[in-house]
């Protein structure tokens, strides 16, 4: 809604004639075909060109290809095969991915990928050995999204590796994988995945859609991606899914969302994802159900005390003391007492402190980050009571707040729940519980207009679906829970399967 | 039918729907205050009168929706405009503008004057009044879902003051109720008269009719809404009737939150003042729904832009906020209202009823022919 008119189609090859109308042919004459070579990229210092005999020369770029499978089985076989076509090479190698291309750019872009060209004198027709190899770290363990069980593997930078952990998990022939080329200057690649038949056929189109819609230069990250192809990217919240856990992914694909990997970013999109979704864990899967439906209360209770609570102890301590009973009043005046400022401004300072904190603590290498907690939780905390800046009970509920906001799954979700509080707390300075309520209206207003990929947000709470009920708020036993959950349904399956859902599915949208 | 209504499926809300947006409609403001209107007419019977008035209700709606159901897919403003004709029932669907606009008017000024009075004292009107303006003007502008979402929310979130409205029966002394039937049934058909003000916001439906997917699920719901509203002013009157004596109720006038004053919770007291904040989000619905019965009025006069329409009909209550300022007025006023609402909600379905038969009957007979 928020974006502009719709741009040019940015897909792999379409677009390349588009942009680059002047094909440019290959010149037959070897030296004439390396001065041209060089002279479109820069002649590089990585750049290696090498002649295997009179006729036949090979480039490729150092450090992108794979030495092994060169060494191996390319220069052997280009010794054996003396003053040939280009087509006899190509048929001669024993390499997976081999191709011809009659046009220099096409090639040139090959190469920067990974392949290594291969030229024949007097003919304008370039070999295409694709043996690109991808320097990347190893898997590891998701560092943002830990989980006591569960496994224990995450994304890492190499859309190869992501896609291939995806297919491990999901051995299904429908596991569908589209492939992208977005941003002028980066050409990062990207893949969209979908389980056909599962997923919606209005989602993925949505997806296709906005993603070839995209006109941009450089393209580093998924989160970028994400905040570019959502529905309201000047909305505080969310709406798109980033995670770094394949089995979050995996669960997402197979529920009906729509996946998107980026190449070079260990995060992968997951849409349509609706609000109440971000708090949920792929853990409360792993768990007995009980304990599952309690942690996920107790979650939602968090957002809630988080959000809300530092407000509402700055509005019952300027307008509201008749709220606070008795016994509760006297403690509460007691280390109000010698506090020098108004509740709002001495909230405002520990919440600033404590967003301090945290944020020092993100930028620190890790073994420094655990002095800036003991620094900032014990000796400003106990210092800044003792010196009669705040109250004890200040402290406590900030703390209070501050875990809470910890507990939400998604570090996107509980960036928002930690930076709404801060109007809250201002505006129930002025206003007190009024204040707060406005505030409460204003953000449930907000939230109901939204959508992601065009479905309701607030699903399935609202438009109601009582269905789905069942793994929301609380986790019944599996057998009670709908696999295909929220926003996110075939139609066709459910007819197949039950009229009436096809009738209380899509209520409102 | 050219006043016919294209309302396309996405557009449209679910059946189910239905019984949060009345009945958020229905709760708002008038429920703040009512055993004392009732009371005063009814006397210990006050519950008598409850239960008629929503029986009444009940068969207004049932009439309501029969009109509706006569056109395929048509409200309110349509079927003037079909069975008057253009100039007059140009003039009719104006006067149900002016009052939805009144009844918009009367919710906020309510709920301006009991914050004023319980909470903040010296708060500015004109504040108040913005900050529940740019809300509606917010909600509005997302469109009907967000509207009705706004209902459904209302309705989940305001469920737990139902749990502390019976607190105070701690105190109750049961046999205030009796002698059942002490008083004569004028009286008490006049105490379910004088509810009028509190029971109505049901006449929402003659709007939002033809936006219901399935039109013939919307009558059960709606019905079911009635019974849960009235299942909420049984309680809260039978409440009052047993924790207050007669007396006082007549001298109280917010009754509803003089009760809540006397509950103590644990970690709270005066909950009053929570629930007086909290009752923001039950009257949203109303000023919500309001705003939009006149906007789809006004549609049928001058094709406007959702946008300006609000702004426009923002700014204008905002300015009428002014001049009444009084508690006197504000009386006189609600009761001014309940005299024109009981008119047009409860006397005028029925009117409406018998022409719309009788058009369709003459239509038949003229296709025949």
């Amino acid at each position: 809604m928020f974006r502009g008119p719709k741009k040019n189609v940015t897909n792999t090859n379409e677009q390349q004639n588009k942009k680059e109308p002047d094909k440019v042919p290959i010149p037959p004459s070897q030296t004439e075909f390396l001065s041209k070579l060089k002279e479109t990229i820069h002649s590089p210092a990585d750049l290696v060109v090498k002649y295997i005999s009179e006729t036949v020369t090979i480039t490729f770029l150092d450090f992108l290809i794979d030495g092994k499978t060169l060494n191996e089985q390319i220069l052997p076989t280009l010794e054996k095969v003396i003053n040939t076509s280009p087509k006899v090479i190509k048929e001669s190698l024993l390499i997976a991915e081999v191709d011809l291309v009659a046009e220099l750019n096409q090639g040139i872009l090959e190469m920067l990928i990974g392949a290594v060209l291969i030229h024949v004198e007097g003919h304008s027709e370039l070999v295409i050995a694709k043996i690109s190899s991808y320097q990347s770290r190893g898997l590891s363990a998701p560092e943002n999204e830990s989980q006591v069980i569960g496994s224990q593997v995450g994304f890492n930078e190499n859309i190869a590796t992501n896609i291939s952990l995806i297919r491990r998990y999901i051995t299904n022939p429908n596991l569908c994988n589209e492939k992208f080329t977005v941003g002028k200057d980066t050409r990062t690649s990207l893949s969209v995945l979908y389980i056909d038949g599962i997923a919606a056929e209005e989602h993925v189109n949505t997806v296709r859609q906005r993603i070839s819609d995209l006109d941009i230069l450089d393209l580093l990250d998924s989160a970028v991606l994400s905040e570019l192809i959502d529905d309201n990217s000047i909305s505080m919240f969310p709406q798109f899914l980033l995670t770094e856990r394949p089995d979050r992914f995996c669960d997402g694909l197979l529920s009906g969302k729509v996946g998107i990997v980026v190449n070079g970013s260990s995060m992968a999109i997951l849409c349509p994802y609706s609000f109440i979704e971000f708090f949920q864990s792929r853990e409360d899967q792993n768990l007995r159900w009980p304990i599952a439906t309690f942690i996920r209360l107790l979650r939602f209770s968090a957002i809630l005390i988080s959000i809300f609570f530092t407000p509402i102890y700055v509005a019952a301590l300027t307008f509201h003391y008749e709220v606070i009973p008795q016994p509760l009043l006297v403690p509460l005046s007691e280390s109000r007492a010698i506090v020098p400022f108004p509740p709002i401004v001495e909230a405002l300072v520990l919440e600033l402190i404590i967003e301090l904190l945290r944020e020092a603590g993100a930028r620190l290498p890790t073994k420094v980050g655990q002095t800036i907690g003991i620094v900032g939780g014990i000796v400003l905390g106990t210092a800044a009571v003792q010196a009669g800046i705040t109250s004890n009970i200040l402290i406590i509920i900030i703390a209070l707040c501050a875990l809470s906001s910890f507990t939400t799954p998604n570090y996107l979700m509980g960036n928002v729940i930690r930076i709404l509080r801060f109007p809250v707390i201002i505006l129930a300075g002025f206003w007190g519980f009024l204040g707060i309520m406005l505030a409460f209206c204003f953000i449930m207003i907000h939230l109901l207009r939204q959508s992601s990929l065009g479905a309701p947000y607030m699903a399935p709470i609202y438009p109601p679906r009582w269905k789905d009920w069942s793994d929301s708020f609380v986790r019944l036993p599996l057998p009670l829970i709908r696999r295909q959950s929220v926003n996110s349904r075939e139609t066709h399956t459910i007819q197949n399967t039950n009229d009436s859902f096809a009738k209380e599915e899509k209520v409102i949208e | 039918m050219k006043s016919a209504l294209q309302i396309s499926n996405d557009q449209k809300i679910s059946s189910s729907l239905f019984f949060f947006v009345v009945t958020a409609a229905q709760i708002g403001v008038g429920i703040h205050g009512f055993q004392r209107v009732v009371v005063k007419n009814a006397g210990n019977d006050a519950w008598i009168s409850v239960i008629l008035a929503s029986l009444f209700a009940h068969i207004v709606v049932f009439i309501m929706i029969r009109t509706l159901a006569l056109y395929p897919s048509n409200d309110l403003y349509g079927i003037h405009l079909d069975i008057f004709g253009k100039y007059f029932g140009g003039i009719l669907n104006f006067t149900y503008v002016l009052y939805c606009t009144f009844a918009f008017y009367s919710v906020i000024r309510n709920y301006i004057e009991v914050i004023n009075t319980w909470v903040f004292p010296n708060l500015s009107q004109s504040f108040i009044a913005a900050a529940l303006l740019i809300l509606v003007i917010y909600a509005f502008t997302g469109g009907l879902r967000v509207l009705v979402g706004v209902c459904f929310f209302s309705f989940m979130t305001g469920l737990w003051i139902l749990i502390i409205l019976f607190m105070p029966l701690e105190y109750a002394h049961y046999n205030h109720i009796l002698p059942i039937l002490g008083n004569d049934l004028k009286s008490i058909f006049k105490g379910a008269y004088s509810m009028t003000f509190t029971i109505v916001g049901f006449e929402i439906i003659n709007t939002l009719y033809p936006f219901a997917k399935e039109k013939k699920k919307v009558q059960k719901y709606v019905h079911l809404a009635l019974l849960f509203t009235l299942f909420i002013y049984l309680s809260v009157i039978l409440v009052s009737l047993v924790y207050f004596s007669e007396a006082q109720i007549e001298r109280t006038l917010w009754a509803t939150l003089t009760l809540f004053t006397v509950i103590k919770l644990p970690f709270i007291e005066r909950v009053e003042i929570i629930i007086i904040c909290f009752w923001m989000i039950i009257i949203l619905p109303n000023l919500c729904l309001f705003s939009w019965a006149a906007y789809r009025g006004v549609k049928r006069f001058k094709s406007i832009n959702e946008t300006t329409f609000i702004w426009i009909f923002s700014i204008f209550i905002f300015f009428a906020n002014i001049p009444i300022q009084t508690r006197t007025e504000i009386d006189q006023m609600n009761n001014f209202f309940a005299k024109i609402a009981f008119y047009i909600v409860f006397i005028y379905p029925f009117l409406l009823y018998i022409m719309a038969s009788l058009k369709s009957v003459l239509r038949k007979g003229g296709s025949k022919e």
